[in-house]
């Protein structure tokens, strides 16, 4: 499914580049994410606890930063997680790009999230709504940890 | 560890057994009863095959909790017939209400509570309380002739 | 994996066991939905906290105030039978009986279709629709806190309950005197279905005027949805068809549906409105 969100943040382009490609601190944006840790250059590794009402989904993954541009604020990432309890799989590719604005900057997060196995049977709809939530609780928390 | 012992009526005949917690009604009387009577379709209490009385109630067999029947009297498709077929199952003969058989105990089953609750019910009535037990073969027509002649019994 | 089965004799038994097993225990009441969720595996508890024997849990009683008091562990068709409930909600004893097959509605309780807060289901809209309340028990028991229906819930099979209380019951409003309501669901596939929308609305219609009104619409949000700019287009106006058409559009922007099975967000957005208008004509239909 392919999610995307915009927020605007009324703080300079450069220090809001420098929070976001700081993954461990960016990461601290997406709700019920604990622990990121360097795993190498570029890499890292992580888990994120999502709930959908009775339903408790704990995903573990690693997150690699598949491209970065710092001249032109653009970067991408990959994720790939799995709650093992349940059996399934999330697999995204996150876009982010950081656009100058009127007054401080644009920040666009466009990704592709693909969810395996028993998480998938539970309803792709819901999940779309849970992971729209996200991302926008996400791009809110960036924006306020940048100003 | 997680495993009760309960004590129930099956078809008249008291019981006691050890289930697991997580044990559905279906499992109960197919595995550790031996009654296979009792199908499972769907498992998700849609198609109606399993059917089952708890207490003279229509329920799913695969979604109804083992323990839930701690206490209770269960009729499953064997126990509908006590020595000699229903005027219902007669009319299922009869009025072509069957052709593979899979849906049918489910649909014997129902259609006896049907009766019992509402011994002259109505044609949508009959359409409603039905509803629940899907047919692949018959195209329901002969089920629906076979409870209003039994009705009529 | 197995769990550990507990049978709670009373509400304060019931409560004690979600203390002690707080984030592990699930509760079950008809277990309609915690059998679907277990056998998914969407759901793994170490304990079940089952209310089954709670004695009286399932009664359907008039309140102090001459309105209904519907037990938590009432089925859906202990309520459409219930002659207390024809007698003064009828609607209510209609909508309950639009739910899935006779099997479920045997088995699923009102207050179990309350806290499991599917979106899609039909008790949470019409309950919303009726200012019903929800009884919320914790402690001991014998604390009890009232939530409007409509404010409990909180998101996708989400309600606002803290992990260590309960539903006791769900108690609806006496009815006023020339109160309308209906509730109207509409189904794509197969009338067991869950609906692509439904509607709940209770009106008062006093001479040819729309004196009060609640509408709500289910399968079309999260929660069931309030269309409240339905509702204030139309308060205070006469009663009639036209204009409930009018106002009837307005629910298109109430609505948040996703795409699923049973329809695009488009089409249920659209539907939506007419679904609305027809419940909103149906109210003034009946004599």
């Amino acid at each position: 499914m392919k999610l995307a969100h915009t927020a605007t943040i009324p703080v300079a382009p450069e220090r809001v580049w420098a929070v976001v490609m700081d993954i461990p601190v960016a990461a601290r944006c997406v709700p019920g994410v604990a622990a990121v840790t360097s795993t190498g250059p570029e890499r890292y590794k992580g888990s994120l606890l999502v709930q959908i009402g009775p339903v408790r989904l704990i995903l573990d993954g690693d997150i690699a930063i598949t491209s970065r541009d710092d001249a032109a604020r653009h970067a991408s990432l990959r994720a790939d997680a799995k709650d093992t309890r349940l059996g399934g799989t999330v697999r995204a590719t996150v876009d982010i790009l950081l656009r100058d604005a009127p007054g401080g900057c644009e920040l666009r997060i466009e990704s592709d999230v693909q969810i395996g196995g028993r998480i998938g049977e539970f309803g792709q709809p819901v999940i779309q709504r849970k992971a729209d939530q996200l991302l926008g609780q996400f791009a809110q928390c960036l924006a306020r940890s940048a100003t | 560890m997680s495993d009760h012992t309960i004590r129930f009526r099956l078809n008249g005949e008291e019981r006691e057994v050890r289930v697991p917690a997580t044990a559905r009604l279906i499992d109960l009387v197919r595995d550790i009863c031996g009654l296979t009577g009792t199908k499972e379709g769907c498992s998700v209490g849609v198609c109606g095959a399993c059917s089952v009385l708890v207490d003279g109630e229509l329920l799913s067999g695969c979604l109804v909790p083992a323990l839930f029947v701690d206490g209770a009297s269960v009729t499953t498709v064997e126990g509908i017939a006590t020595g000699t077929l229903t005027p219902l199952q007669e009319a299922f003969i009869t009025e072509g209400g069957f052709q593979c058989g899979i849906c049918t105990p489910g649909q014997i089953v129902a259609a006896t509570a049907l009766l019992c609750a509402h011994p002259r019910p109505t044609d949508d009535l009959i359409s409603e309380w039905m509803m629940g037990n899907l047919c692949r073969c018959t195209g329901y027509h002969g089920i629906v002739r076979a409870i209003k002649k039994a009705a009529r019994a | 994996m197995s769990y550990e089965w507990h049978d709670a004799a009373t509400w304060s038994e019931a409560l004690a066991l979600l203390e002690r097993h707080a984030d592990d225990a699930t509760v079950v009441a008809g277990s309609t939905a915690f059998t679907l969720l277990y056998r998914q595996g969407l759901i793994r508890p170490g304990h079940v906290v089952a209310l089954r024997r709670i004695s009286d849990a399932a009664r359907i009683d008039a309140d102090a105030h001459g309105g209904l008091s519907i037990g938590a562990m009432a089925t859906h068709s202990a309520v459409a039978s219930s002659e207390r409930v024809r007698r003064s909600w009828p609607e209510l004893a209609d909508a309950v009986s639009t739910v899935a097959t006779i099997r479920v509605r045997n088995q699923a309780t009102l207050g179990g279709s309350v806290a499991h807060a599917d979106p899609a289901s039909d008790a949470p809209v019409m309950l919303a629709a009726l200012a019903a309340q929800a009884v919320v028990v914790s402690g001991s028991g014998a604390t009890k806190r009232r939530v409007p229906v409509d404010e409990i819930f909180v998101d996708t099979f989400t309600t606002s309950l803290a992990p260590t209380e309960l539903i006791h019951s769900i108690e609806v409003p006496a009815r006023p005197a020339g109160a309308r309501a209906v509730y109207r669901k509409f189904t794509l596939r197969s009338v067991d279905d869950y609906a692509t929308v439904s509607v709940g609305a209770l009106a008062d219609l006093g001479g040819g005027t729309v004196n009060a009104l609640r509408v709500f619409l289910g399968g079309v949000g999260p929660t069931p949805m309030r269309a409240r700019s339905v509702e204030r287009a139309l308060i205070g106006g006469p009663a009639d068809g036209r204009r409930f058409a009018e106002a009837a559009a307005l629910a298109r922007d109430e609505v948040d549906p996703i795409d699923d099975a049973r329809g695009s967000a488009d089409y249920k957005r659209e539907m939506a409105r007419v679904w609305t208008e027809r419940a909103l004509r149906s109210l003034v239909e009946i004599s």
